[in-house]
């Protein structure tokens, strides 16, 4: 028997790490406009001026791929099941040292919350955007909320990558290898996503 | 500030309509003719545009028996103690405060993000063909070299007056007039005097800076930065205690398939 099981097929890699170097782009080039303690980033893009065509160019790139990777998933991470509510109730284990045993299938509650809010937030991110990029064409109550909107939801966003990227490296040794090379081991699959791996594995 | 504080006073009771004013800072600023059409109204133009920095509001008010009154009134950038504008300016130098509290403006700085037209309170900041920030900027230039401002040099009727900020509020009180701005935005540089409420002349009964973007900036702004330090430090915190979840390579795992 293979030591690995396949989890992410190469298209849905690439597509994961084009949203990846989007964001980290868009962060970049936003950080500037966010706060004056950020203004030196600006010079990455020879000035405020080309940060904000490079923030637009990559939040153009970075809603379609977002959204994209939102809609191949859409089907597993709208439907939640008896395990789900478990994982919720016992916050994922993730405040014990022993954790009970969790069912979760292809994505784990918190998974399935984190990619529904990656969807709506890079909806409404996208709907702002398009606001604060033409303000002069909207009223300019909706320009000022959008403006907060758009801060708020960048807030929330990078809060939650901290928290993606803690527990998928160190936090899961083994997780990161299913977005490096596709294949995780038998023994990631069968400790985190139980369900999923009696399916796959039954094939 | 290190200065006195510079002020202009608008005695709206005094303006007649005549737009000298508004002529005047066209010749000064070199700003190009607007192309308006006729509206029913002296008015001209409807409201302030990137090739205007100030114009003369129009309140025409027919009473029941058909009688018209006229008020006058000049609009442009009131140079906020607080100034929103300011606040949001994400591009250093592009919005400023001179020494005497003037809020200028610099073309070559301005990223043109529009930050500021969301931001002030009295809806001034335009933007043109250049895509760059324009307002009143109470002709710098002039004062830097001892003069006054265009438009009140070439006001006939002493509506428009430039001066020490105090000693403007001084004459006006002793006058009994009644003013509008002394306090609103840690005081406007721009003060009006006025002969009814503030609403019939279009200003704001009591300015301030809008409030989402006192969220944004004011809020927002800090506690980001917080939470972005927040999660890092839950993170790091989560690994020393509870720490990470190892697989077990010799398939003996405690619990076996424990986790979720």
């Amino acid at each position: 028997m293979a030591r690995y099981v396949e989890r992410f097929n190469t298209a849905e890699r690439v597509l994961h790490w084009f949203v990846a170097a989007s964001f980290f782009t868009l962060l970049l080039s936003g950080l500037g406009l966010y706060s004056l303690l950020f203004h030196h980033t600006f010079d990455l893009f020879g000035g405020g001026e080309g940060a904000i065509l490079v923030h637009k160019i990559a939040g153009v790139i970075f809603f379609f791929s977002s959204l994209l990777l939102f809609f191949n998933h859409a089907r597993e991470v709208v439907s939640f099941d008896e395990s789900d509510r478990k994982w919720f109730r016992a916050l994922g284990g993730y405040l014990s040292k022993d954790p009970e045993h969790i069912d979760s299938g292809k994505f784990n509650a918190g998974q399935k919350v984190f990619g529904l809010f990656m969807g709506i937030a890079t909806l409404l991110l996208g709907v702002t955007g398009v606001i604060n990029w033409w303000p002069q064409s909207f009223p300019r109550v909706i320009v000022q909320l959008s403006l907060l909107l758009h801060g708020l939801l960048f807030i929330a966003f990078v809060m939650l990558m901290v928290v993606h990227v803690y527990l998928t490296t160190i936090g899961n040794p083994g997780t990161l290898e299913g977005m490096l090379y596709g294949n995780v081991r038998r023994i990631w699959a069968r400790k985190h996503h139980p369900k999923w791996y009696k399916e796959i594995a039954g094939k | 500030m290190a200065q006195v504080r510079s002020g202009f006073l608008v005695d709206t009771s005094r303006c007649i309509g005549c737009r000298s004013c508004q002529v005047a800072c066209k010749e000064w600023n070199r700003l190009e003719a607007d192309k308006t059409t006729q509206a029913g109204s002296f008015e001209n133009p409807r409201d302030l545009t990137p090739m205007l920095y100030n114009r003369i509001h129009f309140i025409e008010k027919a009473d029941d028996k058909g009688d018209v009154t006229w008020r006058f009134v000049n609009e442009r950038c009131l140079h906020c103690g607080d100034a929103g504008c300011m606040k949001v300016c994400p591009s250093p130098g592009a919005l400023y405060r001179t020494k005497d509290g003037i809020v200028g403006f610099d073309k070559e700085k301005c990223i043109s993000c529009k930050y500021c037209v969301s931001a002030c309170p009295f809806d001034v900041p335009r933007y043109g063909a250049d895509d760059k920030v324009s307002k009143c900027h109470l002709c710098l230039d002039r004062i830097g070299a001892g003069l006054v401002p265009a438009c009140a040099k070439a006001c006939p009727t002493q509506t428009l007056q430039f001066g020490g900020r105090d000693a403007l509020i001084a004459k006006a009180k002793g006058a009994g007039k009644k003013l509008y701005g002394e306090n609103s935005l840690a005081g406007l540089g721009v003060l009006y005097t006025l002969e009814g409420k503030p609403e019939e002349y279009g200003l704001p009964a009591d300015p301030s800076i809008p409030t989402s973007i006192f969220l944004w900036k004011d809020v927002l702004k800090p506690l980001g930065i917080l939470g972005f330090w927040g999660s890092v430090a839950a993170a790091v915190l989560h690994y020393v205690t509870f720490g990470s979840r190892p697989l077990e390579e010799d398939g003996e795992e405690k619990g076996g398939d424990s986790h979720g």
